[in-house]
Order: C-alpha cells, then sequence, then structure tokens
C-alpha cells in the first residue's frame, strides 16, 4: 500500500473518531437540554427540599440552642448479662428441669451504634445514644417447684438466653475534678435507657402474656476522655419489663466499650 | 429523601410485622412439641393412697406421634389431640377396643415438660389415677 493511500484511511479514521465525539456531546447536551417538566418539577422540588431541610436545621438550632459543642461518635461494646426470672404467675402446666436451664451466670454479648455528646448550657455535659445489642445472657429462675411425691425442682418457664435489641439512652455526665482536665477527663454517667426486642420471641416465652419485648433501665458507670481521641467507657445497667408481664424479668448488663468520633474516622 | 423515607417505612413495617404474639394455639403447640415423637415409659400411678412403682421394670409405654396417631407398648393404636378446655389442658385419645368399638380416653395434663409427664386419666365415678411418665 503507498503513502498516500495509508494517509487516506488514517485521515478517515480520524474524521471518523472525530464525529463520534462531536455526537456523543451533541447527545449528551440534548438529553440534558431537553428536560421533561416532571423532571424540571423534581428538580425544582429537590431545591425546594433542601431550603426545607435547612429551615428545619435552623428551627431545631432555634430550639436546641442550650444544647451545644455536638459530637457525633462511633462506638462498640461488649457486654456481659444476666436476667433474673420470676415464674409465679405462669399456669400453663410445663416443665424445664431447673438444673438443666438454669445458670447464674453472666454471658457474653455485644452491642454497637452511635452517640452524641454535647454540653447543655454550657455546663452539664451529656450523652443520648442509640445502639443495636446482640444480648446473650444467663438465666436466672427465683423460684423451684416441685409435685410430690416424685418430681422435684423444675421451673413453669424457659426464657429465651439470646435475643437482639434496639435501644436509646440518655446519660447525664458529671466531670470529676481530677488532675491534667486539659489531657484527660474522667466523668460518672447516670440516666435511662430503653431497650426493644426485635428479634422473635420463642413460642415458650409467649405462653400466658409472659412475652415482652421493652425493657426500661437505669444506668450509671464511668467514662474515660483521651484528649478527645477516643472514650473508653464502663456502664452498669439494671433493666426490667417496662409494662406488666406474668413473668417480670430483671436484667442486670455491664458494658465496656470505646466510642471515636465520627470525623476523625471519616 | 424519599427513599429514606420509604426504607424507614419498610423497616418499620418488617419490625412490626416481624412481631410475634401469643395466639390460641401457642400453648398447645408447645405442649405438642414436647409430647410427640418420644416413649413416655410409665414410672408411678397414684391412685388415692395407693402407689405403684415400676422404676427398673418392663413396663408400659405410650407414644405420641407428630401425625396425631398414637400406640402404646399393650398394641393400642389410635388417635389423639392436645386441647385446652378453659384453663385446663388435656389429651384426647380416640381408640378402638378390641371389638372394634370407638372409646375416648381423656387424660388432664398436670405437666408435661422434655423429659417428665405426668397425667390424670380424667373419670366419672371413682378416683382419678395419677400417671408419672419419663421417657428415658
Amino acid at each position: 500500500m503507498s503513502n498516500a493511500k495509508k494517509l487516506n484511511i488514517l485521515k478517515l479514521n480520524y474524521r471518523l473518531a472525530l464525529m463520534l465525539i462531536i455526537i456523543g456531546i451533541n447527545f449528551n447536551s440534548v438529553s440534558a437540554q431537553n428536560l421533561t417538566i416532571k423532571q424540571k418539577d423534581s428538580a425544582f422540588l429537590i431545591n425546594s427540599k433542601k431550603e426545607r431541610v435547612e429551615k428545619i436545621k435552623k428551627s431545631l438550632a432555634k430550639t436546641f440552642i442550650n444544647f451545644t459543642d455536638n459530637d457525633i461518635s462511633l462506638y462498640g461494646s461488649l457486654d456481659l448479662s444476666k436476667q433474673i426470672i420470676n415464674d409465679n404467675s405462669i399456669t400453663a402446666p410445663l416443665n424445664y428441669i431447673y438444673n438443666s436451664i438454669n445458670s447464674n451466670t453472666y454471658q457474653g454479648g455485644y452491642s454497637g451504634g452511635f452517640r452524641i455528646d454535647g454540653i447543655y448550657k454550657e455546663k452539664h455535659f451529656y450523652t443520648l445514644s442509640f445502639a443495636l445489642n446482640r444480648i446473650t445472657v444467663g438465666n436466672y429462675y427465683k423460684n423451684k417447684h416441685t409435685l410430690s411425691p416424685f418430681f422435684e425442682e423444675f421451673t413453669h418457664f424457659k426464657a429465651d438466653n439470646a435475643f437482639t435489641t434496639l435501644s436509646i439512652a440518655a446519660h447525664y455526665k458529671k466531670l470529676l475534678p481530677f488532675n491534667s482536665l486539659d489531657k484527660y477527663k474522667f466523668y460518672i454517667i447516670l440516666g435511662p435507657s430503653f431497650n426493644y426486642k426485635i428479634s422473635r420471641i420463642s413460642n415458650e416465652n409467649l405462653i400466658n402474656g409472659a412475652g415482652n419485648r421493652s425493657i426500661i433501665n437505669g444506668d450509671f458507670g464511668a467514662e474515660f476522655d483521651n484528649k478527645g481521641y477516643y472514650i473508653l467507657f464502663a456502664h452498669y445497667k439494671l433493666g426490667v419489663n417496662m409494662t406488666s408481664s406474668t413473668v417480670p424479668v430483671q436484667l442486670n448488663r455491664f458494658e465496656i466499650g470505646m466510642s471515636i468520633k465520627a470525623k476523625d474516622l471519616f | 429523601m424519599k427513599t429514606i423515607y420509604t426504607l424507614l417505612i419498610v423497616a418499620i413495617t418488617f419490625t412490626l410485622v416481624a412481631c410475634n404474639k401469643e395466639t390460641a394455639t401457642t400453648q398447645t403447640d408447645v405442649m405438642n412439641s414436647m409430647l410427640t415423637n418420644k416413649n413416655w415409659y410409665l414410672d408411678y400411678s397414684i391412685t388415692g393412697t395407693s402407689t405403684k412403682s415400676y422404676v427398673g421394670q418392663s413396663t408400659y409405654f405410650v407414644t405420641y406421634l407428630k401425625d396425631g396417631t398414637t400406640k402404646d407398648s399393650d398394641g393400642l393404636t389410635g388417635t389423639y389431640s392436645v386441647e385446652l378446655i378453659g384453663n385446663q389442658s388435656q389429651i384426647h385419645v380416640q381408640l378402638k377396643t378390641a371389638s372394634g368399638n370407638p372409646l375416648e380416653v381423656i387424660y388432664n395434663i398436670i405437666s408435661v415438660g422434655e423429659t417428665k409427664l405426668v397425667l390424670s386419666k380424667v373419670v366419672t365415678t371413682g378416683t382419678a389415677t395419677q400417671l408419672y411418665f419419663t421417657n428415658k
């Protein structure tokens, strides 16, 4: 093939490539310009929504004007849990051998979530936290039943020993007056929390109206803030059924964990 | 934003639908699960003040199968159902006698578990007999 022919083919290729690029650009610009009325409306609505969100933010800022210095942190924790069970009101004729289901010990679980640490009226420290908890519990049964003369030591109820909850907590934090407060801070915390079981409750746990998903806790504990880099915490939570149940349960939990500011992570 | 709302509604709906509650059959379902597919060996029977022990002996046993049939060591077969009459849990057994006549026997469930079963035979006259079974 002669050099002239090669040159012509090359030129043709360049032209074709240029044409394709121009068509592509035109296609994009046409599709961007030819918005339907609905698309134009939704584009307008997006801005409207943004404005609305901004308005809500401003309104919230006005409402919560006294809640300042809010920091969002992610946290994870390990838990030890035990529940104390009173099955006296169960009337169903069921028996569970006491020694086979009673484990008066704490069992391990875990939690993860986020928390907002802030200051109220520039002097009261607080934490709001939201978490997903996988709770595994040791069950202590308060009552041993007997069916004389041959059958001793059984319970009428067998509690679930693993469940998942969503929780929300509001804690008041009191800064302890230790040295080096500019570096390390120690707090004691106190406040309520609420757990809602989202996992399936077994049929055994539903009998005679025993099923109860809501647990209200009283929390207290200590926290150590290392220069704002992270917080180590240890909490104790004492929980009871929020609504009346034929099987009142007292849930005891120890929680040890760490939180790190979200802005340091992302 | 719309997507977030939709996801939130789906999550709440899922959570609410996932909630399970006690129904009319919850108790009988649990008792059935404890009762079925085991050989229940008679250990003791008590009628009034008379107590008989069968522990360690080749003795009577009864089996309640998941398909609703029952058979015992005497060769009697039939069907059964666990029922809750008022607050009393009962086993209703439909048998056929050697002569082929239908016979219903009712037991009050005094206690039922994974390994222990205590029944009381319902009688119209005389003293009821309490039967203590184990499945081991």
